[in-house]
């Protein structure tokens, strides 16, 4: 009997394993492609790879940001006709493999791509905790990776000549906050700093703390809480004390409504609060209700932010990729859902798309003369402008939004100039929130 | 005057958390000590209780509360059901099938979570007023957390040493063949006790969400395993009212610290305060190395 369950266990894991190898099968190029006499240009496929969070504590980015890229990818081999180098098009195909969130698998994930998949533009994976694991790895096999979730500067002051950036710098995530509170109300000046103790958070507030400085306020209460953290009274206690006017802070999803939950429920009322990435996502909202009421989010991107053919027109520059219109109609063929593309696909699609744009401006599939050229282009997608700095591979052109809650629904309120309304200041205090109040015009 | 108002507020919040920390180890405690089976998949049914709390206020507007009971029973079903298809096979299996298979099983509960809800961060808003006590601001809903966390313990604690059944039990954790001998039927205080042991975790998920009502996810497992482990090796594995005192020990510990650490110049308070609370295990464990209530 034993004997029998064994036999039954030992063949459900080898049927497993088959399967497994079969669904990985699906994925890997085709062998040397038909040629077809029909068609005058031959095209090749082209591909880009990828180590995709679609398990684990990212996945929801990780399955937006592969969406964004499969969009860009359709975009350019349906749309724009493939990518011409030569005499030669081009197709483009994301070649990835779930990475499970973990650093680990992120590394062998990427040497796999560039050892065996020969594949030689390389999409960095999510957050900056997996980036920097991803980029020694890349640059070790000369392949250009460019980093489309992974915003800490910290990655682009370690050297590497083949990491390039999509999105803006963790430095520049909460400046544009503070630029806002200056011109909306010049007195208020004492800021309060709570944040995640992870190296995403440590840049951005890093960089915050010297720009508040160095603008007149007064950063009077800066501390980190860790990673897996269940209640922040201890810390929102000493907070409270310390009398802010602002509060800027946060990390990620679980630990941002956390802050915003227990604000609330301690009932710290000040002028105005940024937190980073949770409220930037509408599920925020469901969780928390009117608590959510007037908080801020910088964002990288935000549907209806107005980047397009002609603002690039004015500014001087070419207009590559989908509009955002064309985006929003492929995004939702290639997701099959009727969810929001959130800022990640915009990335993704980004990311991509600076690759077809900088691999046909240099007429060559040689990772060193792309990367090469990188240095000289600056163009605009529906995510705004992209340009590097030529020593770092870091994101110079891209400019933050600064989202607000405003009755229910997410507006934008930074830069000026992107704008579709005026921030609400002082935002309500939460005893009036709990009555009702929303943050509304 | 303020460090003495701060110590006061945050060992208060301290006593709140760590009780339902030491709910949500309880079930761990009773399965390693009926069936020496340590369930490292134990955070997945804790995220199972979340989200019922989670569906049940936002599909058919039940508090909290009144999911305490459904968690439970819906527990003690998956429980029976793990048990009869899985953990009976591994009883006397060697330590690594065990912890394998409860680390499949936590894996299997997260993806089928994630592929049924989505890996969004939920939450639900029960607003039922708030308690101002000098310089402690709280919510009633933590209040209720701690009431409901320490009721659970009680009542587990009379049914254990009360009722038949308990006895049994306990006569199990202490000695297997004895009890064999005695004409316990151990097959079912396996089954029963597994049951029980999931249906408290399940249950101890709910407490969780009403102490936070947000940030819920399919990945929220994991960092409550880890405070489980080290609670319930602090209570005396296999004890679970030890694992209920030590996770109210832990929490108090991990917040009353916050203030003392943060009295030194230019340290993170926030970091050591989980150091501190190891430091604290450690010192237990050097005094009496089966944990507090642990036996031989």
């Amino acid at each position: 009997m034993r004997g029998k369950w064994k036999l039954l266990v030992i063949g459900l894991i080898v049927l497993s394993v088959i399967l497994t190898g079969c669904a990985q099968q699906e994925k890997k190029p085709e062998a040397t492609p038909t040629p077809k006499t029909e068609e005058k240009v031959e095209a090749e496929t082209l591909y880009f790879g990828a180590p995709i969070s679609l398990t684990g504590k990212y996945s929801k980015e990780g399955q937006m940001s592969l969406w964004g890229m499969q969009v860009a990818a359709k975009w350019i081999n349906d749309v724009y006709g493939g990518i011409k180098v030569g005499d030669k098009v081009y197709k483009v195909e994301i070649k990835y493999y779930d990475d499970e969130s973990k650093k680990e698998s992120v590394q062998s994930l990427v040497e796999r791509l560039a050892v065996q998949d020969g594949v030689k533009f390389m999409l960095a994976p999510y957050s900056s905790g997996l980036t920097l694991a991803a980029a020694p790895i890349a640059e070790k096999y000369g392949v250009l990776m460019n980093s489309h979730g992974g915003a800490s500067d910290y990655i682009f002051e370690q050297g590497y000549y083949y990491v390039v950036q999509t999105l803006s710098p963790a430095s520049k995530y909460q400046t544009g906050f503070l630029d806002m509170i200056k011109k909306v109300d010049p007195d208020a000046k004492r800021v309060a700093m709570i944040y995640k103790d992870t190296e995403f958070s440590r840049a951005v507030f890093n960089a915050a703390r010297e720009y508040a400085e160095a603008n007149g306020f007064e950063v009077i209460f800066d501390k980190t809480y860790p990673k897996d953290v269940q209640d922040l009274s201890p810390i929102l206690n000493e907070l409270k004390a310390t009398n802010p006017d602002i509060i800027i802070g946060g990390g990620h999803f679980a630990d941002g409504q956390l802050l915003t939950q227990q604000l609330a429920e301690l009932k710290i009322n000040v002028k105005a609060i940024s937190i980073l990435v949770a409220p930037a996502l509408p599920k925020y909202y469901d969780a928390l209700g009117t608590k959510a009421e007037g908080i801020c989010a910088p964002a990288q991107w935000e549907v209806g932010v107005t980047y397009g053919p002609e603002p690039a027109k004015k500014l001087g520059m070419d207009y590559f990729g989908p509009t955002q219109d064309e985006f929003l109609v492929l995004f939702k063929e290639i997701s099959g859902s009727d969810e929001k593309p959130s800022y990640h696909a915009a990335e993704g699609a980004a990311a991509v798309l600076s690759y077809a744009y900088a691999i046909e401006k240099a007429q060559s599939l040689d990772p060193e003369k792309v990367r090469e050229t990188m240095n000289g282009i600056e163009f605009m997608t529906l995510y705004g402008v992209w340009k590097i700095d030529p020593e770092t591979g870091k994101q110079i052109g891209h400019e933050m939004v600064i989202i607000q809650w405003q009755g229910g629904t997410k507006r934008i309120i930074w830069p000026e100039a992107a704008a579709n309304t005026e921030p609400y200041y002082p935002i309500p205090t939460w005893e009036d929130k709990e009555q009702g109040k929303l943050a509304k015009h | 005057m303020v460090v003495a108002e701060h110590l006061v507020s945050n060992l208060f919040y301290g006593a709140l958390l760590g009780s339902v920390y030491g709910v949500a180890t309880m079930g761990l405690s009773l399965i390693f000590g009926v069936l020496r089976i340590v369930n490292v998949g134990h955070g997945a049914f804790i995220m199972l209780g979340a989200f019922t709390a989670f569906w049940m206020f936002s599909l058919y507007s039940v508090i909290p509360i009144l999911s305490i009971p459904i968690a439970l029973i819906f527990g003690l079903a998956l429980g029976l059901l793990i048990f009869y298809t899985t953990i009976r096979r591994l009883i006397d299996a060697p330590e690594l099938s065990t912890l394998l298979a409860t680390f499949a099983i936590g894996i299997f509960i997260e993806e089928v979570a994630k592929f049924v809800w989505g890996s969004d961060y939920v939450g639900f808003s029960w607003n039922i007023g708030t308690l101002y006590l000098g310089a402690i601001t709280v919510p009633y809903t933590k209040l209720l957390a701690f009431v409901c966390s320490a009721a659970i313990a009680g009542l587990l604690y009379i049914w254990f040493t009360k009722t038949k059944l308990g006895t049994a039990i306990r006569a199990v954790v202490e000695d297997r063949e004895g009890a064999m001998v005695c004409g316990i039927n151990v097959g079912r205080i396996y089954s029963l006790s597994f049951a029980i042991g999931i249906g408290l975790t399940v249950l101890s998920g709910v407490l969780v969400t009403l102490f936070v009502p947000v940030g819920i996810n399919v990945y929220m497992g994991p960092d409550y395993t880890l405070r489980a482990f080290v609670i319930a090796v602090l209570g005396g594995l296999g004890s679970p009212w030890g694992a209920f005192i030590a996770g109210f020990l832990f929490g108090l510990f991990e917040n009353g610290s916050y203030t003392l650490l943060g009295l030194i110049p230019g340290v993170e308070p926030f970091a050591l305060t989980r150091f501190v609370a190891f430091v604290f295990l450690l010192i237990i464990l050097l005094i009496k190395p089966t944990g507090l209530l642990g036996g031989e």
